[in-house]
């Protein structure tokens, strides 16, 4: 069950009741009383009739109430764990602060510039020996394979 | 309510803009006047022009698109938009703003292939299927 509205005063059309119109271009008019659709075919207009839906909508008359309502909706936002991340940590990273940061980073770095250069040194050792260029990186990586390099 | 002498808009697109009601077949219970869904016999008053075939574009133009009636034919129509109103099932009442009809030959096919315009849904549920799902909107 559908409850249409009247497209001239806004009111409720139940089932079986009022009167469906459709103009020469196709468009539809649904009508709930015959004093509605009286008042579409002399051409008034609805913004005029003081007791019609959209003319109390432009003189805003009883939307007190409507634009309280509106009002108290708000959204409220819920902070919420990510995959790989659950929320205990996210809030910890959240209030580390700068320094802690940093000074994580700066050690990452030193990590990493440290493993670069016991690699390279893997690297060096066993190229001496075998003395040429082209045979060198070939047989630097065969020996590191069979050092179960890393 | 399509009675004797009564003018309907041609929809489809057989070539006839305008029809005049001649006789309204079958029903005796509707008394002479026709409603959605009723077939009528009409006579062509006003048709679009049927252009003149000339030889090299012969095969092409003797197409679907061609018109095929002409001005004073006797043809039978189905009414699809009455401005009287119709009562539906449910006990809505539906009007239109014009008077409506689709050409069909004697075995209730349609001579046109297109038709342009709302049509009333009481169609099918009178029988006319076909018709009611080539129109673009039904109400």
């Amino acid at each position: 069950m559908k409850v249409e509205i009247d497209s001239f005063s806004g009111f409720k059309i139940y089932p079986s009741k009022g009167k469906l119109f459709v103009r020469g271009d196709s468009k539809v008019f649904r009508f709930a009383t015959s004093k509605n659709a009286s008042l579409f075919l002399q051409r008034k207009n609805p913004r005029k009739i003081s007791w019609t839906q959209l003319y109390r909508r432009m003189h805003k008359k009883g939307t007190t109430e409507e634009v309280a309502k509106r009002r108290a909706r708000k959204t409220v936002k819920h902070q919420r764990g990510v995959v790989g991340v659950d929320l205990a940590t996210l809030m910890a990273r959240r209030t580390e602060g700068k320094d802690v940061r940093e000074k994580a980073r700066s050690e990452a770095i030193a990590k990493a510039k440290e493993e670069k250069k016991a690699k390279e040194a893997k690297k060096n050792k066993p190229a001496r020996p075998a003395g040429t260029h082209t045979t060198g990186p070939r047989v630097s990586k065969q020996q590191m394979k069979g050092k179960g390099g890393r | 309510m399509i009675g004797l002498k009564a003018m309907m808009n041609i929809i489809d697109n057989s070539g006839a803009v305008l029809a005049e009601c001649v006789h309204v077949l079958k029903f005796k219970t509707r008394h002479g006047h026709a409603r959605v869904g009723d077939t009528v016999v009409c006579v062509v008053q006003r048709a679009r022009p049927i252009p003149i075939i000339t030889g090299p574009a012969g095969p092409q133009t003797a197409s679907i698109q061609a018109p095929k009636v002409r001005k004073g034919e006797v043809r039978r129509a189905v009414v699809v938009r009455t401005k009287k109103e119709e009562v539906r099932p449910d006990g809505s009442i539906v009007r239109f703003d014009d008077n409506a009809a689709v050409l069909i030959d004697k075995k209730g096919e349609m001579i046109g292939t297109r038709i342009g315009g709302v049509v009333s849904a009481d169609l099918r549920r009178r029988g006319w299927g076909k018709i009611a799902s080539l129109a673009p909107k039904v109400i």
